[in-house]
């Protein structure tokens, strides 16, 4: 897996003063630091390169030139551009329409796929995003956040704004969904 | 561990491989252009501007906004609003602006239209008091009109004559309106006051006809019913109480 790099919390502080004072390369440097991240997070959660591309870039503009709002939320940066960019896909579900989805949590396993044979380790990496993208908001959130971004629970949490013992019962659920969601689709 | 849970681990270690979604190069360097840009805009427009000036700012721009919706609603506003002092500065103010005899003339003449139809909706409140004082300021607007015409017509007495004629048709407006006014109150101190009223706009028009005699037919009353020929030819005498 490629690295997309250091997800930093508490040292984004000395950059975020330097932003204040109007420092271009303080701008530059939390850009590079979260762009990629930020990009990766909304296509995971859209699936289009172009939607993705576009929201990464608003999500990036709305964090770095309202800096001010930020100091308010009392949140780590990292939490706070991860919390814009969530909204920003929740607004684009809500102007360009999506499929109001089920929760598979308590979807009985399909009686011809046996989870133990289920072979995630041959499933395609294009599969398991479709299949994720299956699954509630929350569950997405999740599962994006702790796998693909490789952010720790408590950071989660914060981004979330759920305990960490939420998040990691959260976790467990959004897998045995995803479980399901993959069995349904080898099914089909 | 049980199977479940394993079975989740096993899926999470796979997750965990999935090679992330980069971005092309074009739409990074397009994303900074565009970051940049709106951060040096919004650097711009914060930077000139002060936290404790903009509270001021903020305040003088509320304080505009208050004294204007003040101004617009006090522009209509009758004798009984609280508005309505603020009406008679805006128009001290607008008449200190007028320049030059004809639009003196139409300045008293709007006016006097005004304070008419004042008069006119406080006696439909029966607030007589107030109607009163509309009329009181009916009779100065008119009063004064004439003085603007008499000195017109010393410097020039054709215009000041035609100027007479304005008053005079308005004059006759706003009589047959009063007598209309007349014909609905039964208040006598109501009736009282529309009767000196029509009594005072004919000596108005008196008075504009001294001195100048310009329009050769002073002592007629625009509708010719002897208006113009002052209070002792008077169509409307004074009640008998």
């Amino acid at each position: 897996m490629r690295p997309l790099g250091k997800a930093a919390s508490d040292d984004d502080r000395p950059l975020i003063e330097r932003v204040r004072k109007g420092d271009q390369d303080a701008v530059r440097a939390l850009y590079e630091r979260y762009f990629d991240r930020i990009y990766n997070y909304v296509y995971a959660r859209l699936g289009r390169a172009e939607d993705a591309e576009d929201l990464a870039i608003d999500t990036m503009t709305r964090g770095l030139t309202r800096l001010d709002l930020f100091q308010d939320q009392g949140v780590a940066f990292s939490s706070w551009i991860y919390r814009i960019a969530h909204n920003a896909t929740i607004d684009h579900y809500r102007r360009h329409g999506k499929v109001s989805l089920v929760s598979l949590e308590h979807a009985p396993a399909l009686e011809s796929a046996d989870p133990s044979e289920l072979a995630v380790e041959q499933m395609s990496n294009e599969d398991l995003h479709a299949a994720i993208r299956d699954l509630t908001d929350e569950q997405q959130q999740v599962l994006i956040l702790r796998f693909f971004q490789d952010l720790t629970a408590a950071q989660v949490a914060s981004i979330m704004g759920k305990s960490v013992g939420a998040v990691q019962a959260l976790q467990h659920r959004a897998l045995g969904s995803l479980e399901r969601a993959l069995q349904g689709r080898a099914v089909n | 561990m049980t199977p479940e849970v394993e079975r989740l681990e096993r899926l999470a270690e796979r997750l965990r491989t999935v090679d992330p979604y980069i971005p092309p190069p074009g739409a990074k360097i397009r994303g900074w252009n565009l970051v940049l840009a709106a951060v040096e805009q919004s650097n711009t427009a914060r930077s000139g501007v002060h936290p404790i000036r903009r509270l001021v700012l903020a305040s003088v721009a509320a304080g505009v906004l208050l004294v204007a919706g003040a101004v617009a609603a006090s522009a209509d506003s009758l004798p009984d609003s609280i508005f309505y002092p603020l009406k008679g500065v805006l128009e001290n103010t607008r008449g200190a602006l007028t320049f030059g005899a004809s639009d003196q003339l139409a300045y008293h003449l709007d006016l006097a239209r005004t304070r008419l139809t004042e008069a006119q909706a406080m006696f439909a409140r029966h607030r007589v008091d107030l109607a009163d004082q509309a009329l009181s300021g009916l009779d100065d607007q008119l009063n004064d009109a004439a003085l603007v015409i008499q000195a017109e017509k010393q410097s020039d007495p054709a215009v000041g004559a035609a100027m007479e004629n304005r008053l005079r048709q308005a004059i006759a407006t706003h009589d047959a309106q009063l007598a209309g006014l007349q014909g609905q109150v039964t208040n006598p101190t109501a009736l009282n006051a529309i009767m000196q009223a029509r009594d005072r706009a004919a000596q108005a028009l008196q008075t504009a006809a001294r001195n100048g005699k310009g329009n050769g037919n002073p002592g007629t009353s625009p509708n010719g019913s002897g208006l113009g020929n002052g209070t002792a030819n008077s169509p409307h005498p004074t009640p008998k109480h």
